[in-house]
């Protein structure tokens, strides 16, 4: 009984230790980490709205894949939206930013966040990669989900990650499907 | 002492030789930079938990000896985790899951019952050090050759006017691709493998068959032979 209370003892004051070790170290990190999220959203934002301005954001409450919008303003008239999606990549949650128009056409896009392979679905962070779904989104162009939809070299470009790019085309494909459908 | 840090970087490299982190060495090996970047996450883990499983070895008890290891390896891990988002973001975001799962690469885990558990400070310390340096060195030369020849580049950390990445005319236009999937992490790991036990099979022979010098000519010998030509 004494050497099971000792030896529970010492374990949890092992981890009391690196418990508190690494609340001080969060302390330091915690508000470097959250600025660098705001520069890199407001960064997203002025690069996805050249010439335009976006309002406050709305959050999206019943979609599971368009969590916020944020209003793209034009002279204060509403012309499109920006939209946070969520898609669900090969190492878990892939977070993307992307620009529509009124027609569901998008216009630009961003991956913001992602847990993929670096060298595979990680390519999906350059701005080559999104531009593959620039110009549809509308009725008669639909956002590709399918590798079969892709002219050969794009094709080429996805091979090794397909899971990443049903993820990053799936969240894109509904967030055009929300703005065609009067944002529901 | 010194035979404690130079072991894991030639005799008993962990990954070509003990074997041991294949995971995330396959997986990160894609770029030279994501290699740096693992590689100094990993020296930092094994630094830190090879230093403070030496201190805590008379106290931590052992039946929870591994629970207690891995407490202490994943407290490293995760202030590696966190400083590197927030002051390396983009070494962050390229290495991605692999940071966090330097918590079960057997590489630190195997070093902390293997040897900082039974061994001083000071050996512990060197045993990190060179450990470390091993994997590092191991992850570059599989990433070097992936990158070069599975996308034509070298990249690395950007600064001022230049991007980061090399290009090498020619392999950047037409690359090998198959070399910057995971099936080429498995064929340059093979190729590597079976290079460094060649290797060692021509030292293993080398110390089991010394090369003998041919045997000079005895003196009397000579003398009566120059002998034998002046007459």
């Amino acid at each position: 009984m004494r050497t099971i209370l000792i030896t529970g003892v010492k374990l949890f004051a092992i981890c009391a230790v690196a418990a508190l070790a690494l609340g001080a170290v969060n302390t330091v990190t915690e508000p470097r980490i959250a600025q660098y999220k705001i520069e890199q959203l407001r960064q997203a934002l002025a690069e996805l709205t050249p010439g335009a301005t976006t309002g406050e954001p709305m959050e999206v409450p019943v979609n599971p894949t368009v969590v916020t919008r944020y209003p793209v303003l034009e002279d204060g008239k509403e012309v499109g939206s920006v939209l946070d999606l969520v898609g669900t990549g090969y190492g878990g949650d892939l977070r993307i930013l992307a620009r529509y128009a009124e027609s569901g056409e998008i216009l630009a896009a961003r991956l913001m966040e992602d847990e993929e392979t670096p060298g595979l679905g990680k390519k999906a962070e350059t701005p080559e990669y999104m531009k593959m779904y620039v110009g549809t989104g509308t009725a008669g162009d639909p956002v590709p989900v399918r590798k079969d939809m892709l002219p050969a070299r794009e094709a080429d470009a996805v091979t090794g990650a397909t899971i990443t790019f049903l993820g990053v085309s799936k969240a894109l494909a509904e967030g055009s499907r929300f703005v065609r459908q009067g944002r529901q | 002492m010194v035979n404690e840090l130079t072991k894991g970087i030639f005799k008993e490299n962990p990954i070509f030789i003990i074997m041991l982190g294949l995971c995330p060495t396959l997986a990160v090996s894609t770029q030279v930079v994501n290699a740096l970047g693992m590689g100094a996450g990993v020296i930092f883990v094994l630094l830190g938990s090879n230093i403070f499983i030496s201190l805590l070895k008379d106290f931590i008890p052992e039946k929870v000896r591994i629970p207690a290891y891995i407490v202490i390896i994943a407290s490293f891990v995760t202030v590696v985790d966190l400083v590197m988002q927030a002051f390396a973001p983009s070494v962050s975001k390229n290495l991605g899951v692999f940071v966090k799962l330097i918590v079960v690469n057997c590489i630190i885990l195997g070093r902390a019952e293997a040897f900082a558990s039974k061994r001083s400070l000071s050996e512990s310390l060197l045993d990190a050090v060179g450990m470390g340096i091993g994997f590092t060195l191991g992850l570059l030369l599989i990433s070097l050759i992936r990158e070069v020849f599975g996308s034509g580049t070298i990249t690395l950390f950007p600064f001022g006017g230049f991007d980061g990445v090399i290009r090498i005319p020619g392999l950047a236009t037409q690359p090998a691709r198959v070399l910057a999937l995971s099936s080429g992490a498995l064929l340059i790991m093979g190729y590597l493998k079976a290079f460094f036990n060649w290797m060692e099979l021509r030292r293993e022979e080398a110390r089991r068959w010394p090369a003998v010098p041919l045997a000079a000519p005895a003196k009397s010998e000579t003398a009566s032979s120059s002998a034998r030509s002046a007459s």
